[in-house]
């Protein structure tokens, strides 16, 4: 027992230094019991709640539920089911009901707000009603199918790089600037619009269907990231309406797309969100002394 | 067995004209293995026009292989572009283990993975730290997982490098070699006379950019100048965070106290910190930081913020340690200019001098070299398995690669057998003198 003690207090100890040549008693590839003694293993991994995935889950449904409605209405205006006269009437109510979520659930309401608003929009619409006649025969030219094809793969698009977490669309005091992602989604949607548009007999459809598809897809994510942010509550029963609205619409449209609807809700508010939760046991992070140093305060270029 | 004398070949991606930590340790750690009678070969990429073969200081050739950097002097990544000249070289240097710097360096992974097709042994040192998270890391750590797959032995600079190392190449710890880099001493030496403590000035020299801590030093400079009316700032260096700096001396009016020196020649490194009192280094993130040894070396007393390996560089008294916020630097600061009367800058070059030393390092790199060779010779299927552990998908595609490079090198033996190339003819250089080495260095920088 001596021994040891006397053999341990003779020999140095090693150091974790890089000074002073070779440590004596030991090789340059030792390796001490304080190896990777400073490493972290997953500190910044969040674990999450199976209920609280598939209730964030539900922005995802909801907005795809606002697409399919979209591709619903285009379906049934090429059909000449919905006249134009309808579609302008389903513009108007739309913007009303848009107007009043805006205005019931913003903390502070102003009059001038609400005013550059109204002239925003009447720009918008007026800039629009001029351009519809160059939108309409813009794709004469090309049989329909390309341009189904082409829609579709450009909704799809559009769905694939949707910023689900908030709106492209900001209001005017917002801090963050949108991702190059989002601004690619909201073309691609832009382009569906103009391409369905084209493929319509009047000016005045044109116009109409126009105005309803930027309607949706500028200012939807505006308003529902409104709603949400109001109540939490008041932003699932709305969820849950408009996917039951949704729902019995694609129902009467066709009844294999109403099955392909409604597994894609499934599988995104329940299967996704359970997966999530099983594959997070697979998460390995590692962090330690060798990771670059993250500076405290904000660097402004 | 240890006097074995070995013809090594170095590979990177860096080496002089270029300056760095990189390029002076292959430059230094060449010239000693030169003097301790191994044959040295340096193999690295065209410099502007200079290309083909070079002599430099005490016999050490240099194959600028004309192969252009596309970025960040790096060669753009063939695969097996470079087999052919690799071959060569080996060849016709009849070199008996190649030894790869940097992991960044591309032309070094080609040139060990040729290697090691080759049946040479090969070693590799690390330079640098790299995190796990982002995607640029990634894809680099593969990377280097598939070259260290294979190498006999490994070398890093520092205790924290060794652990990065192990943790992103997967290769057993007994193989990795902690060998640090040196100074020369006798290039950084004091000032011959003590400045006076009147006006205490603070060195800064680094690449201004992000990683080396651009963005603190706007933080911290006009926060110590605001707190010690009798201090004053020398920063040299250049790079993308310079507009910051000059921006934060004109908005704190302290012009006639921060000094921009703009790039500094590495030549000139010694004159301007040797008119300094206190060294000031703010990287976010370093392997090493010879910039340290040469300021401590120059009797410079440092700050530092605590990051990857700079608290294993110097002895706790030799240097003041902050982590990497304002606050904590500032004090630190105050800290070391407080210390600063019983410093003296003799004492710290004699202390120096004996921590670290450039054939200190050549001798234990000589002892890796040793073990290389004693690593058994393995045929192509038994190297396959290890490629093969590297990941489910990687793992294939890595062997792969290997077997297509196996391919293309007997597709190269049988179009020009090993024995129809030239051997280089032997002749051996009077023993130079270290002085002799280091004034030629010097020379050989101011011709660059």
């Amino acid at each position: 027992m001596d021994n040891i003690i006397s053999e341990s207090l003779l020999r140095p100890k090693w150091r974790k230094v890089a000074y002073g040549g070779m440590q004596p008693g030991f090789d340059d590839n030792h390796t001490d019991e304080s190896f990777l003694e400073d490493m972290v293993m997953n500190a910044s991994v969040v674990k999450r709640d199976l209920l609280k995935v598939m209730q964030d889950s539900v922005s995802i449904s909801q907005y795809l539920c606002i697409v399919t409605l979209v591709s619903l209405v285009w379906a049934r205006t090429l059909q000449s089911t919905l006249d134009e006269n309808s579609l302008l009437l389903l513009d108007a109510s739309l913007f009303g009901s848009g107007f009043l979520v805006l205005l019931l659930t913003k903390e502070m309401r102003s009059l001038n707000l609400l005013f550059h608003y109204i002239l925003n929009i009447s720009f918008f619409t007026t800039g629009l009603y001029m351009l519809a006649p160059i939108y309409h025969p813009l794709t004469r030219s090309i049989s329909s199918d390309s341009i189904w094809a082409v829609t579709v793969t450009l909704v799809i698009l559009h769905l694939f790089l949707h910023d689900y977490s908030g709106s492209t669309i900001k209001a005017p005091v917002a801090l963050k600037n949108p991702s190059l992602t989002s601004c690619v989604s909201l073309n691609a949607s832009v382009v569906a619009s103009v391409f369905i548009a084209s493929r319509l007999p009047s000016r005045l459809h044109v116009f109409a269907i126009m105005l309803f598809s930027l309607q949706v897809f500028l200012f939807a994510p505006f308003v529902t990231y409104c709603i949400k942010k109001f109540s939490f509550r008041l932003h699932l029963m709305f969820s849950f309406g408009l996917m039951a609205v949704t729902l019995a619409l694609v129902y009467t449209l066709h009844h294999l797309l109403f099955m392909l609807l409604l597994g894609l809700l499934v599988f995104i508010s329940v299967v996704c969100p359970y997966w999530l939760i099983r594959i997070q046991e697979y998460k390995f992070e590692i962090n330690g002394p060798w990771d670059e140093a993250k500076l405290c305060f904000n660097v402004t270029d | 067995m240890a006097d074995q004398k070995h013809r090594i070949l170095m590979v990177s991606d860096f080496f002089f004209p270029n300056f760095g930590g990189v390029e002076s340790h292959i430059y230094y750690l060449s010239q000693c293995l030169l003097k301790l009678g191994h044959k040295v070969v340096v193999m690295t990429h065209a410099y502007g026009n200079r290309s083909g073969v070079r002599y430099m200081t005490g016999g050490l050739k240099v194959y600028y292989v004309p192969w252009r950097p596309f970025l960040m002097q790096n060669t753009l990544p063939t695969v097996y572009g470079t087999l052919p000249i690799v071959r060569t070289i080996l060849v016709r240097e009849k070199i008996s283990l190649v030894h790869g710097h940097q992991a960044f360096s591309t032309l070094c992974h080609e040139a060990l993975m040729h290697a090691r097709t080759m049946g040479y042994k090969v070693v590799f040192t690390d330079h640098s730290l790299y995190g796990f998270a982002d995607i640029g890391s990634i894809h680099m750590n593969k990377v280097l997982q598939f070259s260290l797959a294979d190498v006999s032995q490994a070398i890093c600079v520092s205790h924290t490098s060794k652990e990065n190392t192990v943790l992103r190449s997967g290769l057993p710890a007994e193989k990795v070699f902690m060998i640090p880099n040196a100074v020369d001493t006798a290039m950084f030496k004091p000032a011959p006379e003590r400045l006076g403590n009147d006006e205490i000035i603070i060195v800064v020299i680094s690449r201004l950019v992000y990683r080396k801590g651009a963005d603190l030093l706007v933080e911290v400079i006009p926060e110590i100048c605001h707190l010690y009316p009798n201090v004053r700032f020398i920063v040299g260096g250049d790079g993308p965070k310079r507009v910051r700096l000059e921006e934060m001396r004109e908005k704190h009016s302290l012009q006639d106290r921060v000094e921009m020196l703009g790039s500094v020649p590495h030549a000139h490194v010694r004159s301007v910190l040797i008119s300094g009192h206190i060294f000031l280094n703010s990287s976010l993130t370093e392997a090493f930081c010879i910039a340290i040894l040469e300021a401590a070396s120059c009797g410079l007393l440092t700050v530092s913020t605590r990051v990857g390996g700079v608290p294993e560089v110097l002895p706790e008294d030799m240097i003041v340690l902050a982590e990497p916020d304002p606050s904590d630097m500032v004090r630190a600061t105050g800290k070391a200019i407080s210390l600063l009367p019983n410093i003296d800058p003799q004492q710290m070059h004699n202390r120096m001098k004996k921590l670290y030393n450039w054939h200190d390092v050549a001798k234990r790199t000589e002892i890796v070299y040793d073990r290389a060779l004693k690593c058994p010779d393995q045929n192509l299927l038994e190297r396959l398995s290890r490629y093969l552990s590297c990941g489910s998908w990687a793992g294939k595609i890595f062997c792969f690669v290997m077997i297509i490079d196996f391919l293309l090198w007997r597709l190269l033996q049988l179009w020009q057998p090993t024995e129809e190339i030239e051997g280089v003819p032997e002749f051996t250089l009077p023993h130079h003198q270290d002085e002799e080495i280091i004034s030629n260095f010097n020379k050989d920088q101011s011709l660059g």
